[in-house]
């Protein structure tokens, strides 16, 4: 393999390479050629879908454990952003750190008990403090003396386009934020999957014993993991509150929301580096266009599509569907004959 | 005084029916490790069952079982044998298999809005002729069909109790449930055991179904309330234990009752999470169950 | 990194086939289109397929007169959008109808917390939004100009209640006291309660029970056990078709004797609410701004129409939508376009007194500076049983709109009374 390495930095970039950079650019100006608000709405869901599972890989992918709460750490950076703007005025850009950063602690201090649980219990206790969160913000109308409505939820106050506040009347702005931050979290994800953490997390994951037989300090590696998770979910949080405008309990500190993050990283394929974003490439569009082109008219089949693909998932391809779709496409190019017969590690 | 003691009488009752919905839980949970979120899924399909069976034949629910039951059978039966086993063989080897877990959550999302497109969305009762029916004792009063439906589940639990105690089949599901590799050697058919433990777990809801009828309503969500309590109290009555899931569903049901007194019923699914995550951290085993080893 | 570039080109060509289907075809033009948010699936799914019943109804009565006149006999074509009774859905919902489809105006949705948000979707893209019945008072309370609200305010039926048990005492002599306040806890029981608070205070009311519960709950024998300890004089609900359900059946249960009960439409004027709680539901009072027995041109028509397509009657907040179906006709007729900013002014400047959609109770419809329709005005009926056995719902109060020969029963009989009388299941 390292000979393999040094050999590819001599070598000039290769096709795929160019159509790696090709496809990045795309992403980059597409927001200028989609007349659509709706579609370019539609991209940006789709982005910020990949983004919170991506987040939740780290723990629900890489630390090997099954959280279904996740949601929570979503609602912990809205409300905080938001409150922070509706009562100091403080601008959510430095809002969604505190906000971040608050979801980190209770994430470290939920998981330093949780992940001493198993696999099912550990799914139920997540499930558990995800609901109880709820509850308790529906059922305040205060929290430490901020106004937050209880279950009619936060609304934005809305300032036209003003980008200090974190605010835009194009959403051409919200696409590139998430764009950025998709990037930010897809290369922590790359750089912890190579690092020591990342291996330790593989580790612990599957034979736990024999990891901590070996020095590795699991629970710490997990905790940390948590922490970033929890982290750029709350910015994730934060994100839709700016694009949203309005906020309340039920729609985002929601079992709903956590267990659409959980299967579209599973379906995607849990663990691997691209699972997630290739989950939500494909499965928030589905939800999007069964719904329009079916919830109108029967009631619930598009609900019916989403459960039979997500059964039907895990009948055939409960690793993901990362791999076999690679493998499809591998065929597909060899088919084509776009690719040399040989598979060596030419190109980057 | 007389209305603590009706709060407190309901929320036994109440509480027992939760606790059948955990029998059938605690049994599929327990013995095959699966966690079933299209638990709730079969309550609403077997409460659907009762109310088409009353409305066309004018069966009553309790009578209706003997339709009801077998159905169920047959339906968590072939579920497991069809959608669950073959993902459950994938990952047997995995320590913690959470395609099933994924999978029937799918199950869950694709039965109600199934439920939804072929039933409608109204709300549906039946009128059976002890509906609304009460008992005097004094000052308080007592909800006859809930009281029906609280017999139904002790008697249901002292005989699945005997079921698992005494008769061959019950010992060889317990076996299942203790050690699968040895039970595997000492020539019990792991598979059919697993199908029929799935199908017995779902007759359970299917009678859970029957005697909410009566003083409930059925629409194609109404399983997910259930369903989450039926979870709290596996894991408070202990996996695998049926006095736990039964005094667990009790515990539940007086707390439901007592938190709208004394504080508002909007606190309840707070506090009861509350229980269940001390449970969990405090005591994993339960109320009634022992440290597995899985 | 030939992973990623393989998944990267996945994700690409998945993306090309989207941007076909971003720029799809436009509607036929000589159709109007309406987009509809209505609750279609979850929890309050009934009512939105009430909502979706009469709007066909009253399109195809539209169309079958010759359409919209003014446009050449133009038809209305309705797309229906399904809400889930999530506000972010119908905030993505909203947005989809306007960009994609075109519609020259929304109506919708139902919950006040799925309009309230979805409706400042329209705002932003100036098209007008239509909302026939949600109650929420902020709903036409922040300077929009682009919503318009058939239906009244929360805090009017708030009024209308407190006012109704005031004048039930005095009519009578018998004065209630004690009141409670039974809710569910999402934005529309909230602000309901809202306004009762302090109207009940200025009335003198002495309030023993200020009890928000959760809609789904399993079950609510312990919220009707805590209103019977408070014994309160009259008790005010808002609540959605199965709690609604549940209340009034436990009610009966444990017999609960009060003075009076009065509801705030919704659930307790759901279709299948007196099919399952049956005689236990005779005696209640329910404010709401329409009933099958109102003194109304075409009323009796109307309903008997409906109810032969669909089973049952006309729910008052479909007699709503009904009534805002033919305001949006008439605006189009003045309008003469579906530009939403010329509809937006046609609707404005609506003034609808007479027509067939006039089988609301208003004097008219029209919409002030907030869009609001001043004219909504609600009437409260009490649950009746008629001569033949079957139970009806009776527009009692106003006094003067009230069904002939139907006083209200108050207060209400005892349980033990009824239940010894056939008059509780």
């Amino acid at each position: 393999m390292e000979k393999g390495r040094t050999h590819a930095k001599t070598l000039k970039i290769g096709r795929i390479t160019w159509i790696t950079l090709i496809g990045a650019g795309i992403l980059l100006v597409a927001p200028f050629f989609i007349q659509s608000p709706a579609f370019l709405q539609f991209m940006i869901l789709i982005l910020w879908y990949a983004y919170l599972t991506t987040s939740w890989n780290l723990v629900g992918g890489f630390a090997g454990v099954l959280p279904l709460g996740h949601a929570t750490f979503a609602g912990i950076g809205a409300y905080t952003s938001s409150v922070l703007f509706i009562h100091y005025g403080l601008t959510p850009w430095v809002g969604m750190f505190a906000g971040a950063l608050l979801a980190a602690i209770v994430g470290v201090i939920i998981g330093a008990p949780t992940f001493r649980l198993r696999g099912a219990y550990f799914a139920l206790a997540t499930i558990a403090i995800c609901e109880s969160l709820r509850v308790v913000l529906e059922n305040m109308q205060k929290f430490l003396g901020f106004d937050i409505n209880g279950a009619r939820g936060i609304l934005l106050p809305l300032k036209g386009h003003s980008p200090i506040n974190y605010q835009f009347l194009d959403k051409r702005y919200f696409y590139y934020v998430i764009l950025v931050m998709l990037a930010i979290i897809f290369y922590i994800t790359y750089r912890i999957a190579r690092s020591k953490l990342g291996y330790y997390l593989v580790a612990g994951g599957e034979e736990k014993e024999a990891a901590e037989a070996l020095g590795i300090n699991v629970a710490k590696c997990k905790l940390i993991a948590m922490a970033i998770s929890t982290f750029f979910t709350a910015l994730g949080g934060t994100f839709y509150m700016q694009l949203v405008h309005y906020i309340y309990p039920r729609g985002i500190v929601s079992l709903d929301l956590s267990f659409e993050i959980a299967f579209i990283a599973i379906i995607g394929g849990r663990g691997t580096l691209l699972g997630p974003i290739v989950g939500a490439v494909l499965l928030v569009p589905a939800a999007e266009l069964t719904r329009t082109y079916l919830g109108g008219s029967y009631e619930g089949v598009h609900l019916m599509l989403y459960g039979a693909v997500l059964m039907a998932v895990m009948l055939f391809k409960p690793r993901g569907i990362v791999e076999p779709l690679e493998t499809f496409y591998r065929w597909a190019l060899r088919k084509f004959s776009l690719q040399p017969v040989m598979q060596t590690d030419r190109g980057v | 005084m007389d209305i603590m003691a009706t709060t407190i009488i309901n929320g036994i009752l109440m509480g027992g029916v939760y606790g059948l919905t955990a029998l059938g839980l605690t049994l599929i949970f327990g013995v095959m490790k699966v966690i079933n979120f299209a638990h709730g899924s079969f309550l609403m399909a077997a409460m659907f069952v009762t109310y088409y069976l009353f409305q066309l034949t004018g069966i009553g629910p309790y009578l209706g079982l003997v339709i009801t039951l077998p159905l169920l059978f047959a339906f968590g039966y072939y579920t497991q044998k069809l959608l669950i086993r073959p993902v459950f063989k994938i990952e047997r080897d995995v320590r913690e298999p959470i395609s099933v877990l994924m999978l029937t959550a799918g199950l869950w999302i694709f039965m109600d809005a199934f439920a939804l497109a072929l039933f409608g969305a109204f709300y549906k009762t039946i009128k059976t002729p002890y509906k609304g029916a009460v008992l005097h004792l004094g000052d308080v009063i007592i909800s006859l069909p809930r009281l029906y439906a609280f017999l139904t589940t002790v008697i249901l639990a002292i005989l699945f109790y005997l079921f698992l105690k005494k008769t061959r089949l019950g010992r060889a599901i317990r076996a299942t449930g203790q050690d699968r590799d040895a039970a595997r050697l000492m020539g019990i058919n792991i598979d059919r055991i697993y199908n029929v433990a799935f199908g017995i777990g779902i007759a359970i809801v299917g009678v859970a179904g029957a005697v909410l009828m009566p003083f409930y309503y059925v629409h194609p969500v109404v399983g997910v309330v259930f369903d989450i309590r039926a979870f709290i109290i596996v894991v408070l009555g202990g996996l695998g234990s049926i006095p736990g899931a039964l005094l667990g569903g009790i515990i539940i049901g007086v707390v439901e009752s007592l938190v709208a007194q004394f504080i508002t019923a909007t606190w309840t699914e707070g506090i009861i999470y509350a229980i269940f995550i001390s449970v969990l951290f405090l005591r994993p085993e339960g109320l009634f169950g022992f440290k597995a080893e899985w | 990194m030939k992973k990623i570039a393989t998944s990267f080109m996945l994700i690409l060509a998945f993306g090309f086939v989207l941007m076909m289907w971003g720029t799809s075809a436009r509607a036929l033009a000589a159709d109007v289109v309406i987009g509809n948010i209505l609750p279609l699936s979850g929890p309050v799914a009934p009512i939105g397929k009430v909502g979706r019943e009469i709007r066909e109804m009253a399109v195809e009565e539209i169309n079958a007169a010759g359409g919209i006149k003014s446009m050449g006999g133009a038809k209305l074509k309705m797309i229906y959008a399904d809400s889930r009774g999530d506000p972010k859905v119908a905030m993505t919902e909203a947005e989809r109808l306007i960009t994609k489809n075109k519609v020259a105006c929304i109506t919708g949705a139902y919950q006040s917390a799925v309009t309230y948000p979805s409706t400042e979707v329209a705002e932003r893209y100036k098209v007008p939004y239509l909302v026939p019945v949600s109650v929420r008072d902020a709903i036409t309370e922040r300077g929009f100009k682009y919503t318009f609200r058939v239906a009244a305010k929360a805090s009017w039926y708030a009024r209308d209640q407190i006012n109704f048990i005031k004048v039930l005492g005095e009519r009578t002599g018998l004065r209630p006291k004690k009141l409670a306040f039974v809710f569910e806890n999402t934005d529309w029981g909230t602000s309901t309660a809202e306004g009762w608070r302090p109207l009940a205070k200025e009335a003198g009311f002495e309030v023993v029970l200020d009890e928000p519960y959760p809609a789904n709950a399993p079950d609510l024998t312990p919220v009707v056990l805590k209103i019977k300890r408070a014994k309160p004089d009259f008790i005010l609900f808002v609540s959605y078709i199965a709690d609604a359900t549940l209340l009034m059946n436990t009610i009966a249960e444990h017999e609960v004797d009060v003075m009076g009960m009065i509801s705030s439409g919704g659930g307790h004027s759901d279709p299948k609410f007196i099919p399952n709680t049956g005689k236990n539901s005779l005696y209640h009072f329910d404010a709401c701004e329409w009933e099958a027995d109102l003194n109304r041109p075409g009323l009796k028509e109307t309903n008997a129409k409906f109810k032969e397509r669909y089973g049952y009657n006309i729910s008052p907040e479909a007699a709503n939508v009904y009534a805002s179906m033919y305001v949006l006709k008439d605006a189009l007729e003045r309008a003469g376009s579906a530009d939403p900013e010329k509809l937006r002014d046609a609707l404005a400047k609506a003034n609808y007194a007479k027509g067939p959609g006039m089988i609301v109770p208003y004097e008219k419809i029209s919409f002030d500076e907030s869009g609001q329709n001043p004219q909504a005005q609600l009437v409260v009926v009490q649950i009746r049983q008629m001569p033949d056995g079957s139970i009806e719902r009776c527009t009692i109060y106003p006094w003067a709109v009230g069904r002939a020969g139907y006083e209200p029963i108050y207060p209400i009989p005892s349980w033990k009374w009824r239940k010894a009388n056939g008059r509780a299941e």
